[in-house]
């Protein structure tokens, strides 16, 4: 047969290994700073860049999207060229997919201290930054499926079609989820409202946990394990299962993030259903792996990466085992706004995400550098500082979760709320939140040591920027693929016939993805009744709507919810459940997923506006204890009035109804009056207000929270 | 329980049955596919990330 001999690329993977690295450092770094701010709230040295609601933001997309993702074009890059044995297809592809993805985390990490952001869970970042995401996905999936094009190994190894399926189907939950129409250079209003907004985030935001964080990490365990073991994955067969099964179902899971909201009955129950049988893919392909080591287990005192992807898998054997028991409705009933979701998340991402990159980077250093791991000491170091930390971490904030959970359900003998200050349940994790900054310390602490060791290895050797190689020409290899057609008759046939057209495998991963999305998503718009309107509930104001802006600014949504379930406890506490009728227009939806902080869909008319406002100044005036931090400088800032105008021109096109022309002129009355009636309330409490502060348009904001329906059930057309 | 998924769709039933259909038929496909595959070709698929096709063949990389 003709050999051709050509060259890997390794300076493509070198360049995403350092950038991993580095994010992996920063987003870390940036999640102990906010884990530390929930037991000492002034640590933001009263900046308003600095604030939980902002940071928690960039720390989630700085490890998803920077580290992971980095981590992820890293171990692809270098896989995929040898799977295929084919140089990638084109190495100016390669570097814009490299420099665009660093420029979209840069520009993430300004945008969002300073407030820019959808609100969207790990889709905060604004429009133009979602369109360059986009474009620079397109490079990467080009570039992808054109060096398989191109390829010289006939068949596409089991890696390659889960890098497929995360190219495609990310691309398709980027673009569906990020549909918002523009007011201004970064502020945009989600085309979606209320419910359907919902369904959409959480169809992207499982999605994303299932395409960025596991498919594509699943890819690389299929290729960086049998390496590391030099030996074949355990059962092929089982991976093929593991890939459908595991496609076809994640996409339909998303509505387990909703359980007992205002989100349809039959969409929730779907979205458990599903997430349940989710657990045999999963398990097929943590048992896959594992098993792979059967009989070479003592591999992992010579190997050192060995040990580390071990711990990956357990992690995601357990994270996927308790993901699905999370998903049925009783238990999430309790786990479900709880510390429970971070501890499931991090066992995810600090287990399975931090370790299987971490086991990439000690596999990979070594060989681009042609040398030996500068300390095996200090691997074991990271190995034992990083499950420690790892530990540390999750077990105090299950603890947290839980006993969270049970203190807002407790009622006395008598019937009443055990403990009808949020804030005691609050106070009462403060041990465990310092405990979960300790254990987030030592997992720093080893990746610190990784980075020194790796650094330390790259000086000691010398890189090896290309890799000959040699394999037989495309013409050859059909040549022997059609002598292979005789030789096994019509099975192997139709199974090459499938294999061997990535085109066709990559419409069927699509088709299989782009089904469950569909069948959720559609009817929530076909059918009316599904979100049963409600004559009282109207649009927000003028004022109110910039107000509701510097909530989203603020990033409130990532400690209080706006979603009140149909609980005893929940209603005694909040008030009367959220409807769905309700957040028609609310675009983007801010339902949250977390409770720090109470829930606030009924906040309107519990306290005065007096009471706001010095809350807002310094939450412990108010309320002793609380680890809000201050947002003095809502009393200091103007409201954005220039604003207004294209914010409601953006409002109306995705369907709220404002009156034509409202903005020219008359919306400015309107907000002026409100804001007048604002400051003379704050005079019963002593304040002198002034109009034009953004406190006014956050109090008129909370103010109007959930009242539209209160005092109004006669004129309601709920069913 | 399906039944009540899909009854609650009102309207659009076939909706969901085709897709809970086209679900077990994809799994079906994929087990059949994975079990009626040749040993050999198995064998050779498994194998494929052990040989990257490298002039010069990787050594051991640590102490």
């Amino acid at each position: 047969m003709n050999v051709e001999t050509f060259k890997y690329d390794n300076r493509i993977v070198r360049a995403f290994a350092i950038a991993t690295i580095i994010w992996g450092i920063v987003g870390f770094c940036a999640g102990l700073l906010i884990a530390c701010q929930l037991f000492w709230p002034d640590l933001n040295l009263n900046l308003q860049y600095t604030t939980f609601g902002r940071l928690r933001p960039l720390h989630t997309n700085t490890v998803i999207f920077a580290f992971v993702g980095n981590g992820m074009f890293m171990g692809i890059y270098y896989s995929l060229q040898r799977l295929c044995k084919a140089r990638m297809f084109n190495d100016t592809l390669s570097w814009i997919n490299f420099w665009g993805w660093q420029l979209i985390i840069v520009s993430a990490a300004v945008s969002l201290p300073l407030g820019l952001t959808s609100s969207k869970e790990y889709a905060e970042l604004e429009w133009p930054i979602d369109i360059a995401i986009a474009l620079v996905w397109v490079v990467f999936t080009v570039n992808l499926l054109a060096t398989i094009v191109k390829r010289r190994e006939k068949h596409i190894y089991v890696a390659i079609w889960f890098y497929i399926a995360t190219a495609l189907t990310v691309a398709m939950l980027h673009i569906v989820n990020s549909l918002a129409v523009p007011a201004d250079g970064f502020k945009s209003y989600s085309v979606y409202a209320g419910v359907q907004d919902a369904l959409v985030q959480w169809w992207y935001g499982h999605n994303a946990v299932a395409f960025f964080l596991t498919t594509p990490y699943l890819g690389l365990m299929y290729y960086f394990l049998p390496k590391a073991a030099n030996r074949p994955v355990f059962s092929y067969r089982l991976s093929i299962i593991h890939f459908w099964g595991l496609i076809f179902i994640y996409i339909w899971a998303g509505p387990h993030h909703l359980l007992y909201t205002a989100l349809p009955d039959w969409a929730q129950s779907l979205g458990m259903v599903f997430s349940v049988m989710l657990v045999a893919p999963s398990w097929g392909g943590m048992l896959n792996g594992l098993l792979t080591l059967r009989g070479a287990w003592h591999k992992l005192r010579e190997e050192p990466m060995l040990k580390f992807m071990v711990v990956a898998l357990t992690a995601y054997g357990m994270a996927t085992l308790e993901g699905p028991m999370l998903a049925i409705k009783s238990v999430n009933s309790l786990s479900h706004y709880t510390d429970w979701t971070i501890a499931h998340v991090h066992t995810g991402t600090l287990g399975w995400n931090g370790f299987l990159t971490f086991s990439m980077l000690y596999w990979l250093f070594p060989r681009l550098y042609n040398t030996k791991l500068h300390s095996l000491k200090l691997v074991n170091w990271h190995f034992w500082l990083g499950l420690l930390g790892m530990m540390f971490y999750v077990i105090p904030i299950y603890w947290t979760g839980i006993t969270q959970g049970l203190m807002w359900k407790e009622f006395t003998q008598d019937g009443f709320m055990k403990y009808p200050n949020f804030l005691e349940t609050v106070l009462q994790l403060i041990p465990m939140y310092k405990l979960r900054a300790v254990g987030g310390t030592l997992y720093i602490a080893g990746a610190f040591i990784m980075a020194y060791n790796l650094w330390r290895t790259a000086r000691n050797g010398q890189f090896v920027p290309e890799v000959e190689a040699q394999a037989p020409s495309l013409a050859a290899q059909r040549e022997h693929a059609l002598q292979g057609v005789e030789a096994h008759g019509k099975t192997a046939y139709w199974h090459r016939v499938l294999e061997s057209k990535p085109m066709l495998l990559t419409v069927l991963s699509l088709v299989a993805v782009a089904i469950g999305g569909a069948v959720e998503i559609i009817p929530m718009y076909l059918i009316k009744e599904n979100v049963p309107t409600i004559s009282s509930v109207k649009p927000y104001t003028a004022l109110e709507v910039l107000g509701r802006d510097i909530y989203i600014r603020e990033g409130c949504v990532g400690c209080h919810s706006q979603m009140i379930r149909p609980f005893r406890s929940e209603t005694e506490r909040y008030g009367e459940y959220s409807k769905a009728g309700e957040f028609v227009y609310d675009h983007p939806f801010l339902w949250g997923s977390k409770r720090t902080g109470p829930d606030l869909h009924r906040i309107g008319g519990k306290y005065s506006d007096p009471w706001h406002y010095n809350h807002m100044d310094d939450p412990r005036s108010m309320s002793p204890g609380s680890i809000m931090p201050r947002y003095s400088w809502l009393l200091t800032q103007n409201i954005e009035t220039n604003a207004l105008a294209p914010r409601l021109r953006a409002l109306r096109k995705v369907g709220v109804p404002y009156p034509a022309g409202y903005e020219y002129g008359q919306a400015l009355k309107d907000l002026d009056t409100q804001a007048a009636k604002v400051v003379e309330n704050l005079k019963q409490g002593s304040i002198t207000g002034n109009p034009n502060k953004e406190i006014i348009a956050l109090i008129a904001y909370l103010q109007r929270l959930g009242t539209d329906i209160k005092g109004s059930e006669a004129s309601t057309a709920q069913k | 329980m399906i039944k009540n998924v899909l009854t609650s769709l009102g309207g659009i039933e076939n909706y969901g049955i085709v897709s809970i259909c086209l679900f077990f038929v994809t799994f079906l496909i994929a087990l059949l596919w994975a079990l009626l595959q040749k040993k050999s070709l198995v064998q050779h698929m498994a194998a494929l990330p052990l040989d990257g096709g490298e002039v010069k063949k990787e050594e051991s990389h640590h102490e």
